[in-house]
């Protein structure tokens, strides 16, 4: 149980440190949200001054003190109250995250579990089969392909399937004259827009489990308890499962929280190149445009996600592994 | 970083040809006319700020979708002619120069069939008034009173207003009856997009926005089109390569070679206009030295190949620029005659060489010239990164001063970055835009009221470069407040005298207004030949189209 309570106070801990990083980083940044807007607004023509003027009241540009701010800041964020986007006035950023968190949710939900399950799948067999030619295929492949950066991969299926062969939409996340509903036409239009995006990412993700799964493996079906399991005579599948994986899997769960913090960040690349209405290209844009409020909600809720994903993975350790739990205790 | 790969994905897809490549499912071509002999469809650019365009119809929003075709006003002022154009008022009286009366038209009704009145007018003027956040025309601190009766709309000012004219009838009127209840106005993004315009608003979602025609408009005759598609870009190099294939009827961005790269792709068809829009000067900063000596900006006035700006950064598209601050030949007017050539001043390197000398500037060993302390000159020029027609002007720039011996460094910060810096006074140089707004006094004082200025380290509303100058301010209130043709006249030359001899600001080029259209679908745009519009006046571009081959 201690180790339970010890997990969650350090995440209250981090927790807390994000809020405030989260506060002060954008902060620093140079440049004035209201003459953003008026530029992005009239591109390369004269500005008026009477419309930066009316920008400055409606955005109410901070000019209090910074301790005041923060406590302001605090307050909100306790009231769920995010505050209303700079870019989008006067709609709220909770508006804005609500409408981008489906797409990028969906996206990489299903990525990176279908990642995650193809990568130790393969990696359990190739551990099993080890230095058969299929090893050293899958072994050799995923480095290979595990060395390329994903926004490269991307662009070339971009290039390949979308402006060449022209099987693919090149960009969006549901067609021009196709309005978001929730109807089978949308579900449908919307899958067809994220195949080349989730085929970009889904082409690296499996090749990190891979390795981390084979080599884990390999090493526990050298243990001495997995000869003494083939000693008494088990079949060979439970060897496999019960002695062999299940402790090879262990660290690959503690990656897979890790990992999200990385993935959050290749989703942003692969969301701009393909103008997928996600996350990710929000938060590019919000951080463009110095779209405080928006940028602060998105940050926290990364944040918050990938600190959540690591208390859930230190949890799921400490029932999966009961050594852990001793030895914290 | 991400922009960049999506530009190369862009160059190798238009490397192996457009021709052959079924990109995304753009909009398909329109055959023929409706049964009720109108154009389908027209297209357009995009409609909406930002990445995820969110429904914002409420036209005195910064951050509002196009509502040009939605919402009307009093009269249209032409960006071109600055004609002006009986609209929702039929005439106007002025009583004074403080009292104006308009007469309103008859017969409007608003999208939901209820009859436009004076009631609505005077909700607007007034809820401006109570919301310095709307007022983006910079009406309300003048406004006295408006009042309704009958059919006519009377309004008072705190000061003479007639040269004001073309800001005051430029308020979008909207519906009291739905405004009245919508809560906070700064807050309301008015999705149902209610007006008397031309066109409703059909479907919108973050990558498409349909216009429809009102068949109830009140000159819905002159309307010809009865769909108007906008589509959203997420980047410019795309929207280049859809103009190039001809997916807009109508477009404004900026297009290097144009000739080649969008004319030359269907020559019968695919044309542009780029009017002259405001004037693109050099701003020195004047707080520093050596700019706060008018005998060095003097000599500088004489040192810019301009026409080389014109020729090689903005590709031959614009004008070169008169010292005077005046858009020539459009203010032709208000041009003060004694000066020759409309004070364009030519480019002549040995003139400023000399005039530097002789205000004392000299040329060390090096051939490095020094400033009165004695130390080799040098400044720094900012351009925002990605302007690249500005930065291609200000390595000209550079390279004129080099001529004179003076070193200048050009750095592109962020667009954020620039306009922070601009408006605090923390540069050297950079291009300062003014002009070109139908409104005299607004195109000087803009740039030169001690107004519109602010200290160092103090953000500035428009005089960036900090001119502060007693004459100057008398000169402008003599302006707003002239009662006839000839006051204004007198003051305006006063002020074209204070650019010449005090060279506030240096001309180089006017800026010009982006603009390509296609016939292929409608004709009727504004054009050099037929100038009746700018791009933006898309009220009076809309009731003049016509389907093409008529």
């Amino acid at each position: 149980m201690r180790y339970f309570l010890r997990r969650t106070a350090f995440f209250v801990i981090t927790l807390w440190a994000a809020v405030t990083l989260n506060f002060v980083i954008p902060r620093l940044q140079p440049g004035d949200p209201a003459e953003a807007i008026v530029g992005q607004l009239t591109g390369q023509g004269p500005v008026d001054p009477d419309q930066i003027r009316a920008v400055r009241l409606m955005l109410g540009v901070p000019d209090t003190s910074l301790l005041s701010q923060y406590w302001d800041y605090l307050g909100s964020l306790v009231r769920g109250d995010f505050g209303i986007s700079y870019t989008y006035f006067p709609y709220p950023v909770t508006h804005m995250i609500s409408e981008a968190l489906p797409w990028t949710l969906v996206l990489v939900g299903v990525t990176q579990v279908l990642g995650f399950l193809i990568g130790t799948v393969l990696g359990a067999f190739a551990a099993w089969r080890r230095n058969s030619r299929f090893d050293s295929f899958v072994t050799l492949g995923s480095q290979f392909v595990g060395s390329l950066p994903f926004f490269w991969i991307a662009l070339l299926l971009l290039y390949l399937l979308a402006f060449l062969a022209g099987w693919f939409p090149d960009s969006g996340g549901h067609a021009v004259d196709v309005t978001p509903s929730w109807s089978w036409a949308f579900a449908g239009d919307a899958i067809y827009h994220g195949i080349l995006p989730a085929l970009s990412i889904l082409v690296t993700a499996p090749a990190g489990w891979i390795i981390g799964m084979r080599n884990n493996m390999v090493q526990s079906l050298g243990e001495d308890y997995t000869r003494l399991a083939r000693a008494k005579g088990l079949s060979v599948r439970r060897v496999a499962l019960a002695y062999g994986a299940r402790v090879a899997i262990l660290p690959n769960v503690t990656g897979f929280a890790l990992a999200l913090g990385g993935i959050l960040g290749g989703t942003v690349l692969v969301e701009t190149i393909f103008d997928y209405p996600g996350l990710g290209r929000l938060l590019m844009e919000a951080v463009g445009a110095r779209d405080y409020p928006l940028m602060q909600a998105l940050f926290l809720f990364i944040t918050i996600g990938v600190l959540l994903a690591n208390l859930l993975a230190d949890f799921l350790l400490g029932v999966l592994d009961p050594r852990v739990r001793k030895e914290a205790a | 970083m991400a922009r960049r790969w999506r530009l190369l994905v862009v160059a190798m897809a238009a490397a192996v040809g457009m021709g052959t490549v079924s990109c995304s499912a753009g909009p398909t071509e329109a055959e023929g006319l409706t049964a009720d002999g109108l154009v389908p469809f027209i297209n357009m650019g995009d409609y909406a700020p930002g990445a995820s365009p969110q429904r914002n119809f409420n036209p005195f929003s910064p951050n509002k979708a196009v509502v040009g075709f939605t919402f009307e006003t009093l009269y249209q002022v032409d960006g071109f002619n600055c004609a002006e154009t009986p609209w929702l008022a039929t005439a106007y009286q002025w009583e004074g120069t403080q009292k104006l009366t308009f007469t309103l038209r008859d017969g409007v009704r608003w999208h939901d069939g209820r009859p436009f009145t004076a009631d609505d007018v005077v909700f607007t003027y007034e809820m401006i008034k109570a919301n310095p956040a709307l007022d983006l025309m910079g009406v309300g601190p003048i406004l006295k009173s408006v009042t309704g009766q009958g059919s006519t709309v009377t309004m008072e000012f705190n000061s003479p207003a007639a040269l004001l004219f073309s800001k005051i009838a430029k308020v979008e009127i909207v519906p009291k009856h739905i405004w009245e209840s919508a809560g906070d106005p700064v807050r309301f993004t008015n999705n149902d997009a209610i007006g008397t315009g031309p066109y409703r608003v059909k479907t919108f979602n973050a990558r498409q926005m349909v216009l429809e025609r009102d068949p109830g408009y009140w000159q819905a005759d002159k309307v010809k089109v009865k769909e108007l598609r906008f589509t959203h870009s997420p980047e410019g190099q795309v929207d280049q390569l859809r103009l190039e294939r001809g997916e807009y009827d109508m477009n404004s961005m900026f297009v290097p070679d144009i000739e080649k790269v969008y004319v030359a792709k269907d020559p019968e068809h695919n044309k542009y206009w780029f009017a002259p829009g405001g004037v693109i000067s050099l701003y020195p900063n004047l707080t520093k030295a050596p700019f706060d000596d008018v005998e060095f900006r003097r000599a500088l006035t004489s040192a810019f190949d301009r026409q080389g700006i014109a020729d090689k950064a903005q590709f031959g598209y614009v004008e070169t620029a008169s010292q005077t601050g005046l858009i020539l030949p459009n203010q032709e007017e208000w041009l003060d005659n004694d000066f020759p050539d409309g004070g364009r001043i030519a480019y002549d390197v040995d003139k400023a060489r000399k005039a530097l000398d002789d205000a004392g500037y000299e040329v060390d060993g090096e051939n490095r010239r020094l400033g009165k302390d004695g130390k080799p000159l040098s400044f720094e020029f900012k351009v925002p990164t990605g302007w690249n027609d500005w930065i291609q002007a200000a390595q000209i720039v550079k390279d004129d001063f080099r001529e004179l011996g003076i070193q200048v460094d050009v750095a592109t910060p962020q667009q954020a970055t620039y306009e922070a810096d601009r408006a605090v006074g923390n540069y050297d140089l950079l291009f300062g835009v003014y002009g070109g707004d139908c409104n005299i006094h607004k195109d000087f004082a803009d740039p030169l009221a001690s107004g519109q200025s602010a200290e160092i380290g103090k953000p500035a509303v428009s005089n960036f470069s900090r001119w502060r100058d007693d004459t100057t301010d008398q000169l402008l209130n003599t302006l707003a407040s002239a009662g006839d043709e000839q006051a204004q006249k007198d003051a305006v030359r006063g002020l074209q005298q204070v650019m010449m001899d005090e060279v506030p600001n240096i001309p180089l080029w006017y800026g010009a207004k982006w603009f390509q259209y296609r016939t292929k679908r409608v004709t009727g745009w504004p054009s050099a030949e037929d100038p009746y519009a700018t791009s933006t006046d898309v009220l009076l571009i809309v009731t003049r189209l016509q389907p093409a081959g008529s």
